[in-house]
């Protein structure tokens, strides 16, 4: 399986900003400094446990220009896999770990008019390096911020000192709800952005879906975990001609060169879409990076340097 | 430039014995957006040439690329420290840096970021020492844009009509492009491109003439010469034109640096290997019309497989 590159980095500092949120500061190990990156973007990090390898995301919360280090924010999360429970208890200053470069899949809108930031408890993250920049531009935005409490408020001070007008907070415990409504009250043109817990972003999605506002003016952030690769053996139908068996070790690329059926292809790690093939029958189990989510629902085509089959067989199309 | 250097090393651009439209990209192996090769001192004094007589054909950019621009800057100068220390240096005291380039003998301050501190803009600065041609593309609004470029060494497209257009117009042209889905499943590929894993691809076309400035706007000046071409002088005349091009993506704009560095190769110089020979033979006599039209080869197309097939004949008679 393909692997990104990565780079090698050290914790600097542990700092427990709330009860249940700590910040991480690594350094890079090379001396080299790190990529910058852009208003949104986040790090896989990759942790060896004795139980194998966790990888998460996290958004990069410090100045996007800073390259000396980058650092993160972890809530430790109620129900835990492993990931939180090992930053927040396994993790010491000096440690080395492996993040991936800097990544963007939630970044500002250029043609916005006015940005406005939905956060709720730790999805505040990603919002930090966007106000940061939005700040160099000289753009205009206004945050709302919803958290239990003043206490549990991660970045509380911050946000207070830096952005005093912009910023609105909604404290639970003090009977304020962020709602809705306020979503109507946006001008023309205004990009909104969520992040926090998946019923949050539905609910707040949905509302603007309602009050109207385009597709593309709307902005979401989930994480999800890689997908663990299934290697079963299955077969492989040519259209209009010969079945081929695809073992658990080889690709169906490989199986199609194997038998000397000419496929084209380039990059072979499912990224490039030169060897995409037309599905005709059977169930696809995609790993490539290259088709959207729409495209793989389809199940009408197929990335064949890595993805496999779901069901026994698969019938596609070579001209 | 005319490739003067060992043919074992000449970016050969096919595999196969047929060639179609295509996202032949590879993640590269040495991560280096630039290359110095042994022109490197005549090419630069002609770009350099060509960017002070034709500013509005070479170079062209929008107000919002600046951050873009430096993001270049900072990419190109590392690739050429790393790559090629004794010929580049750069001192850096926080933002104040001082490049040099040794093999040009010239020493640059400037403070990075600011963009008072040169005499020109980031990117014009940084391409007048490569030899690649430098185009940024910024990602915005899930689409790609072409918002900056240096472009002196044209394959037959207009850097000043393509500025500010999304990925799919500039790309319109191309017959099939479009029909076949390619460009949307090109600027899907590219959209997804991530830092630390560039990638490069080969593009390749012929020409009449040795010609490396060959843009859109002076067409007038060489495209004449398709008609001289004869299975007498297709040798040394014609030239098949390779470009190495390399996508890196640019983490501080989200966006993507694509660098053009372009090869000509005379057909008699192609036809000393014969492994070549044949396979290019082969390819060209199968091209479908419309690449043929598009890549400009229609006129002498008869006249180029004419001295092919005398040059494999004469390989078969000894």
């Amino acid at each position: 399986m393909y692997i990104e590159p990565t780079l090698f980095v050290r914790v600097s500092s542990i700092e427990k900003i709330t009860k249940q949120v700590k910040k991480f500061t690594l350094f890079p190990e090379t001396g080299k400094e790190l990529p910058r990156f852009s208003g949104g973007a986040h790090i896989s990090t990759y942790l060896k446990i004795p139980s194998g390898l966790i990888v998460r995301q996290y958004s990069l919360v410090s100045h996007p220009d800073k390259r000396s280090n980058y650092e993160i924010a972890v809530r430790l999360s109620e129900n835990s896999k492993g990931g939180s429970l090992h930053w927040h208890q396994g993790m010491k200053v000096g440690d080395r770990l492996q993040i991936s470069y800097p990544k963007n899949h939630f970044s500002l809108s250029f043609k916005a008019r006015h940005h406005v930031f939905y956060a709720a408890g730790i999805g505040i993250t990603p919002f930090l390096s966007m106000m940061q920049d939005i700040s160099t531009n000289r753009q205009t935005f206004e945050l709302h911020y919803a958290s239990k409490s003043e206490e549990s408020c991660v970045f509380h001070s911050y946000i207070k000192k830096h952005y005093p007008n912009q910023s609105h907070f909604y404290f639970s415990d003090q009977h304020q709800r962020l709602q809705t409504t306020s979503l109507a009250n946006h001008p023309i043109g205004t990009h909104v952005y969520f992040c926090g817990p998946e019923g949050f972003i539905e609910q707040f999605r949905t509302a603007s879906i309602e009050l109207g506002y385009p597709i593309l003016s709307i902005h979401s952030e989930r994480f999800s975990p890689p997908k663990p690769i299934v290697l079963k053996a299955f077969q492989v139908k040519i259209h209009n001609g010969i079945t081929i068996n695809v073992s658990k070790t080889e690709t169906i690329l490989e199986a199609l060169h194997k038998h000397g059926i000419i496929a084209p292809y380039s990059c072979q790690i499912g990224r490039c879409g030169t060897c995409e093939l037309p599905v005709l029958k059977g169930r696809v189990d995609h790993y490539d990076s290259f088709l959207s989510d729409e495209q793989k629902e389809a199940n009408n085509c197929i990335i064949p340097c890595v993805s496999r089959a779901k069901s026994d067989k698969l019938v596609i199309e070579i001209k | 430039m005319k490739w003067t250097g060992d043919l074992a090393h000449f970016p050969y651009p096919f595999k196969g014995s047929t060639y179609r439209y295509s996202n032949n990209s590879i993640p590269m192996k040495q991560p280096y957006c630039i290359e110095v090769t042994s022109s490197y001192k005549k090419e630069m004094l002609f770009k350099r040439k060509l960017l002070s007589d034709h500013p509005e054909r070479c170079y062209q950019s929008l107000p919002h690329s600046i951050t873009g621009q430096w993001e270049i800057v900072e990419i190109v100068i590392d690739h050429l420290v790393s790559q090629y220390p004794q010929d580049f240096s750069i001192e850096q005291e926080n933002n104040r840096w001082i490049f040099t380039n040794k093999i040009l003998d010239e020493k640059k301050e400037f403070i990075f970021g600011e963009k008072n501190s040169l005499p020109c803009e980031p990117l014009f600065f940084i391409s007048q020492h490569v030899q690649e041609d430098l185009i940024y593309m910024r990602q915005r609004d899930d689409n790609l844009y072409l918002d900056a470029g240096q472009l002196c060494f044209p394959a037959n497209w207009s850097l000043a009509f393509n500025i500010g257009m999304k990925f799919k117009s500039i790309h319109h042209p191309i017959p099939g492009f479009k029909e076949e889905g390619l460009d949307q499943r090109i600027l899907q590929f590219l959209m997804r491109l991530e830092a630390g894993t560039p990638w490069e691809r080969l593009n390749w076309s012929l020409m009449a003439g040795d010609r490396l400035d060959t843009s859109l706007e002076t067409f007038n000046q060489w495209g004449r010469l398709r008609k001289q071409v004869t299975s007498e002088n297709a040798g040394e005349l014609v030239h098949i034109r390779v470009e190495v091009q390399k996508l890196f993506r640019l983490p501080r704009t989200n966006s993507i640096l694509f660098s053009i560095h372009t090869h000509l190769l005379a057909l008699e110089q192609l036809a000393t290997n014969i492994e070549w020979l044949q396979q290019f033979y082969e390819i060209l006599s199968e091209l479908p019309d419309h690449i043929v039209e598009y890549k400009g080869i229609s006129t002498y197309k008869k006249a180029v497989l004419k001295y092919l097939e005398k040059q494999l004949q004469q390989v078969k008679t000894l």
